[in-house]
């Protein structure tokens, strides 16, 4: 990669993130959330009442609805809403609260880049704040290649105009184990395990997040605020 | 209870209650399970431990879960055979019998209708079956359970309602120096509050409210004010 330091530095960094938990009063939990310019909010109910058709006996139903920011669901959102669900249903513990319902909605607010990532790791911070149990948390990173062959970590819009291929993957927080692949364009088996390693490293940032944040909103102390301050200007 | 701060997120293993695990018998409360031989969260939030051997996981919630035992605020939704369908804001909707109250007898039956608010026990919870509540201890007497006439009824989060029915908590008190009220807390984040005008009853419901945005470290500050949102 023929770039400066300091250029580098922004490639394979996340952009800045941001929450607020619970902007909304009637569900269970919600959570604003925000990379960069894209921002996403996503509520969360459960356990609740479920309709006969979609009941089990052994374990709960997960409803997962993803609204555009304008108009109706079309195909492409109907593809993302179908990814959302299966990470969801692999980290719920479905087996806890059978007979019911656990029902998730995220609300795209601003797509500028990176929407796919940014509605899974909004989607696993509303099921935090939701109470949901979950056997892990999960983060999502996505990360193009573009036209110069170079790797861009979680990339503004405009940077994935020319792409060579896109990647979304999302990982797990207990063994790191990949819950998500999502792939688009050319590129060498080396490149994408390349790409792997290094959207793994950025997880661990979001994580990172997810914890500092549940931390400051249950009314703690300074310590925690001082690791969010520091991961701020390390996000600079 | 320990004061520490100690933040667990879903999946971490925490080998600290392991390890009073391998002395004696414990207690996995709420946000907890056991995987084989190893404790694991599943729920995000601090952990909380009360000697000698009870650990569980102080995760924001808003939505009940019922549990034997626990004294709930529901609403009476329905009349259907000998039972009230009653809403205790759980997945499921629980039931009472007519005969679940003081001096109730096939001829006698309470007189309730669809709207009124009912301060409960649960008698059975489990999630394969349908909540089912009472009105009367043991010995058939109501104590301070039944119907709740007037006042104000609100919703709140779950740790709110139980920080309020913790023994001696400050808001109460301080609330308690200012005016004359009356309050029940369900557990499952519902309160009914009186007092001896209609202005003094919302006033009363918006001080308790004002907890709700508070952090636990600044409940005591925010008691300390609760007089002056009365006032407003």
């Amino acid at each position: 990669m023929g770039k400066s330091d300091t250029e580098e530095v922004a490639k394979d960094k996340l952009r800045l993130m941001k929450c607020k938990f619970n902007p909304l009063s009637r569900c269970d939990g919600s959570v604003m959330y925000s990379q960069g310019a894209t921002v996403v909010i996503a509520a969360v109910m459960g356990p609740i009442e479920v309709k006969t058709q979609s009941l089990s006996i052994e374990c709960s139903y997960l409803e997962c609805n993803y609204r555009p920011k304008a108009g109706l669901p079309q195909v492409k959102e109907r593809i993302r809403e179908a990814a959302i669900r299966d990470v969801l249903e692999l980290a719920l513990l479905s087996e806890i609260y059978p007979r019911s319902k656990m029902s998730v909605q995220i609300q795209e607010l601003e797509d500028r880049g990176s929407i796919d990532a940014c509605a899974l790791n909004a989607a696993c911070l509303s099921m935090l704040i939701g109470g949901l149990p979950l056997k892990y948390s999960f983060a999502a990173v996505h990360c193009i290649i573009n036209e110069e062959g170079e790797f861009i970590v979680d990339p503004e819009l405009s940077e994935t105009v020319h792409q060579q291929a896109s990647f979304t993957f999302a990982f797990d927080s207990v063994d790191g184990n990949l819950l998500l692949v999502q792939t688009k364009g050319s590129f060498k088996i080396a490149q994408f395990n390349d790409i792997e390693c290094i959207c793994r490293a950025a997880s661990a940032d979001i994580f990172a997040f997810y914890r500092s944040n549940i931390g400051k909103y249950h009314g703690r102390s300074d310590d925690v605020l001082s690791v969010t301050s520091k991961e701020a200007t390390m996000e600079m | 209870m320990s004061s520490a701060l100690n933040i667990v997120m879903p999946g971490e293993r925490i080998t600290a209650v392991e390890d009073v695990a391998k002395g004696k018998r414990i207690i996995l409360g709420p946000g907890l399970r056991r995987v084989n031989d190893t404790v694991v969260a599943s729920k995000a939030g601090p952990l909380k431990h009360r000697e000698p051997n009870t650990f569980w996981v102080d995760n924001y919630q808003r939505r009940y879960v019922p549990a034997r035992g626990d004294l709930i605020i529901g609403i009476i939704k329905a009349k259907s055979g000998d039972v009230y369908r009653v809403d205790i804001g759980s997945a499921d909707s629980a039931s009472i019998s007519y005969l679940a109250f003081e001096a109730a007898t096939k001829k006698n039956r309470p007189d309730l209708n669809p709207g009124d608010l009912l301060y409960a026990r649960v008698l059975n919870a489990s999630p394969d079956i349908e909540p089912e509540l009472v009105c009367v201890n043991s010995n058939g007497k109501r104590g301070k359970l039944g119907l709740l006439q007037d006042g104000f009824f609100f919703k709140c989060s779950l740790n709110l309602g139980r920080l309020l029915l913790r023994e001696n908590c400050p808001a109460l008190k301080a609330l308690t120096e200012k005016l004359p009220y009356e309050i029940a807390v369900g557990v499952n984040g519902r309160i009914w509050v009186k007092a001896h005008s209609a202005a003094e009853t919302v006033g009363l419901a918006n001080a308790i409210l004002s907890l709700e945005q508070a952090g636990h470290s600044e409940i005591d500050k925010v008691c300390d004010n609760l007089g002056d949102v009365l006032q407003a």
